[in-house]
């Protein structure tokens, strides 16, 4: 199967009637350019520089990304899935900090190629050398085809394939085909770790050179027997029969096998042997390595978190970095970590508290619920969507998540951005009492609202999807509630 | 006021496997209009290996699925075709979205692999093009006898599914591609099946849809059935200009303009889409391989 390359080298006017530079010149001015537009970008407060340094140093030397992984013999490490893969990559990170490695990534969520490029303009020298020991990029699952053949990846991480935008990637099998071709154009000397649990990801390019290393849950006592509603990919990939579960920890997720060809679960390179609730939020793991058991605390709540926490520690066993992993260091690199920015943020607002939850699918939607019902007391609810380029344009995936489960303890309920009127009507059918509902499309208004309907004391939860929350997370910025994401 | 309650009695045929894009909406929608205006329901799930009692059944819905998923729904459904087509031919409602459309009519051809065989209640069609329609919808609809509205909603498909003499269009496209980007026609309609492309889901914000097939279903069960109460539908309202508004707005136009060509030219149904598989471009970004 061939790779699909990334386009051809782009020429503008402006390039073409000077005398072409050569390919180092160009490749020091791209660096240069992207690091003088990330400068002012940051100076004019026009956003923290995640993807515009990039675009204007992809703009200069196309073939940037490909220097910049050639030059440098730092790790790399590309994580990609639908669910999981900034919380993970935190996860990895803050792994390697605790062995002493210094380390390189792209932030917040900003996954696209540009992002990527970002971070590969920040962490070189003008010669486009890396101090980082590892390259971590978190890669949106579409654009992974065209990063990989670039980057060149050490190891490359799935964490699943759930419904994720259908609109911008046609369909679960399609998108699952462009991660074959990735993982079947890595070197024998590449690790590809993947999330056992996920039939789908499992299955994934069967033949490949690469070595294979598989994560997931062992702990049957943790999971149900049945998939819930959205489940994704709950038929055999083989031969499309039902799969039966021992056990299903999350969506799809789970112990699997097929009744009729006997397709089963992979076995466990790096698994969860243990899951308890921990004193404070979140829970206490045991996962057995091929390089030890470690006994982690995850200090983010849900049996995603739990995922997340498994497939970092099997990224680091791939990259067998810090050297030998340490589980003591590995117990305080991950205990310390706080949610990333939209992963149930907890933000103080004057007397009230701001739960801030990114929800972009209904597994990440369900994931977000099931941790927000299990609070007490009565629900504020903002919850906005917009249609935009990142966010799509379908919104039937609404449909597909329990809100009638919230319903019940809704107090108030706020509806806003660009598609308020999708997101009133599914709350609406989901039985939210139009008395208690407001629909302001736009963000400053809502959350404004939003927090008034809110008494003193009692906490709001906004649901939001990726650039109503980027934009809301805006507005408490200006209020002074948060810092700016680029400076976490 | 002492007219007994009524019931409709659904069938929501392949709740887990055909249930990709939010499409379960239809069936709350049913529900909960019913529910509002104090109509009572019941709701049987038939999946993959169940004989339900079609007999017994007012409305059944059938919803959208992934070719794999379609694949195994058509082996299923090929057993429980007899029963279903003499359910249709009694007049039962059915609402048939994406592949479930699909499924009644002859047959969907995709792109790769073998021809995926439906049970031909429509007597339409459907192959793999060669690029996917995606993207906001508007359709007109004429039911006759003044049943007449326009459906909004989005759909996601690279089937073309042409009709032949023994089935009407559900409706012709304001914008977007429909069933071939061809024709102008969006979905199909035969005694009281309708079917469409739309997603959406599609019954949520056309209320005025959702409430005709309520309507006939309680024809199909009680003969005393008078228009439905009216409810307030302002959400509802909501949610379908935006939708008319997006598949309306210039760029989708033009994008429709491109892929369809010129959609009133009404081509033959046997004028096959083999024609253009031969530019197909070999880039594997357009080769799809769903309906």
């Amino acid at each position: 199967m061939r790779i699909v390359t990334s386009r051809p080298p782009a020429r503008h006017a402006a390039a073409k009637a000077s005398v072409p530079p050569s390919a180092q010149a160009r490749f020091t001015l791209a660096l240069a350019g992207g690091k003088a537009a990330g400068t002012a970008s940051r100076v004019l407060r026009t956003g923290g520089g995640t993807s515009f340094p990039g675009m204007v140093a992809r703009r200069i030397d196309p073939r940037i990304l490909q220097k910049t992984a050639a030059v440098n013999n730092a790790s790399k490490l590309v994580v990609t899935g639908s669910n999981g893969k900034t919380t993970t990559c935190r996860m990895l990170a803050a792994l390697a900090r605790a062995g002493g490695l210094s380390v390189t990534q792209n932030r917040s969520g900003s996954n696209l190629l540009q992002g990527v490029i970002s971070a590969a303009v920040r962490g070189t020298d003008l010669r486009g050398r890396m101090d980082a020991q590892l390259f971590l990029l978190e890669v949106d699952e579409a654009t992974v085809r065209l990063v990989a053949p670039e980057v060149l990846p050490d190891a490359f991480l799935i964490t699943n394939i759930f419904r994720d935008q259908l609109d911008r990637f046609g369909e679960l099998y399609t998108m699952a085909k462009g991660l074959e071709a990735v993982i079947e154009a890595l070197p024998a000397s590449a690790t590809v770790v993947l999330n056992a649990d996920d039939p789908l990801v499992a299955s994934l390019a069967p033949g490949a050179r690469a070595r294979r290393l598989y994560y997931g849950i062992a702990d049957d006592g943790a999971g149900l027997r049945e998939p819930e509603h959205s489940a994704d990919t709950i038929r055999c990939v083989r031969c499309q029969h039902m799969l039966s579960y021992r056990a299903v920890h999350l969506s799809h997720l789970g112990d699997y096998e097929c009744p009729e060809c006997g397709n089963a679960r992979p076995g466990l390179d790096v698994a969860v042997t243990a899951i308890r609730p921990s004193q404070e939020a979140g829970s206490e793991i045991t996962i057995e390595t091929p390089a030890g058991i470690f006994a982690l605390q995850v200090p983010l709540a849900g049996t995603h978190n739990v995922y997340n926490a498994a497939a970092a520690l099997a990224g680091a066993v791939a990259l067998s970095f810090p050297r030998p992993l340490d589980p003591a260091e590995a117990r305080h690199a991950i205990a310390d970590l706080r949610p990333a920015f939209g992963r149930l943020e907890e933000i103080q607002a004057g007397d009230r508290k701001i739960v801030l939850a990114f929800v972009k699918n209904p597994t990440s939607y369900n994931a977000t619920l099931r941790e927000v019902l299990r609070r007490p007391g009565p629900k504020h609810v903002l919850a906005a969507h917009s249609n935009t380029v990142v966010d799509g344009e379908d919104f039937a995936w609404l449909w597909d998540v329990e809100l009638e489960q919230l319903v019940p303890q809704l107090a108030s309920l706020t509806v806003s951005g660009t598609r308020a009127d999708e997101v009133a009507l599914r709350f609406k059918y989901a039985g939210a009492s139009p008395d208690i509902t407001t629909m302001l499309p736009g963000r400053s208004a809502a959350l404004s609202r939003a927090l008034n309907e809110t008494p003193p004391g009692e906490s709001l939860y906004i649901f939001a999807g990726y650039t109503p929350m980027r934009e809301l997370r805006g507005v408490m910025q200006r209020r002074g509630w948060v810092r700016p994401t680029w400076e976490e | 006021m002492t007219t007994p309650v009524k019931t409709v009695r659904i069938c929501h045929l392949y709740p887990r496997l055909l249930s990709v894009a939010g499409d379960r909406g239809n069936l709350f929608a049913i529900m909960q209009r019913c529910a509002w205006r104090g109509i009572r329901f019941s709701v049987t799930d038939a999946d993959v290996g169940d004989v339900p009692d079609f007999t017994k059944s007012d409305l059944i819905l059938m919803h959208g699925g992934q070719d794999r998923e379609m694949t195994a729904a058509a082996r299923d459904l090929a057993e429980k075709a007899g029963p279903l087509r003499e359910a249709i031919e009694g007049n039962a409602v059915v609402l048939a979205v994406c592949a479930g459309y699909q499924l009644l009519g002859h047959y969907y051809a995709p792109a790769e692999g073998p021809r995926i065989e439906g049970i031909d209640v429509l007597d339409v069609v459907t192959e793999a093009g060669p690029t996917r329609f995606i993207g906001h919808v508007a359709v007109d609809c004429d039911f006759g006898s003044g049943n007449r509205g326009q459906l909004t909603g989005f759909e996601n498909h690279s089937g073309r599914t042409r009709l032949g003499s023994g089935a009407e269009p559900l409706g012709h496209v304001l914008a977007g591609g429909g069933n071939n980007g061809e024709d102008g026609t969006e979905g199909a309609r035969y005694r009281e099946v309708y079917a469409t492309y739309l997603h959406g889901p599609v019954l949520p914000k056309n209320p005025w849809l959702a409430d005709h097939l309520i309507s006939r279903a309680l024809e199909h069960r009680y003969s005393d059935v008078g228009p439905l109460e009216p409810l307030t539908d302002q959400a509802e309202a909501q949610a379908h200009a935006a939708s008319l508004r997006l598949a309306r707005r210039p760029a989708r136009r033009w994008r429709a303009a491109s892929v369809g060509g010129s959609r009133i030219r009404r081509r033959p149904l046997r004028a096959p889409a083999r024609a253009r598989t031969k530019t197909r471009p070999a880039n594997k970004e357009t080769r799809w391989t769903s309906h």
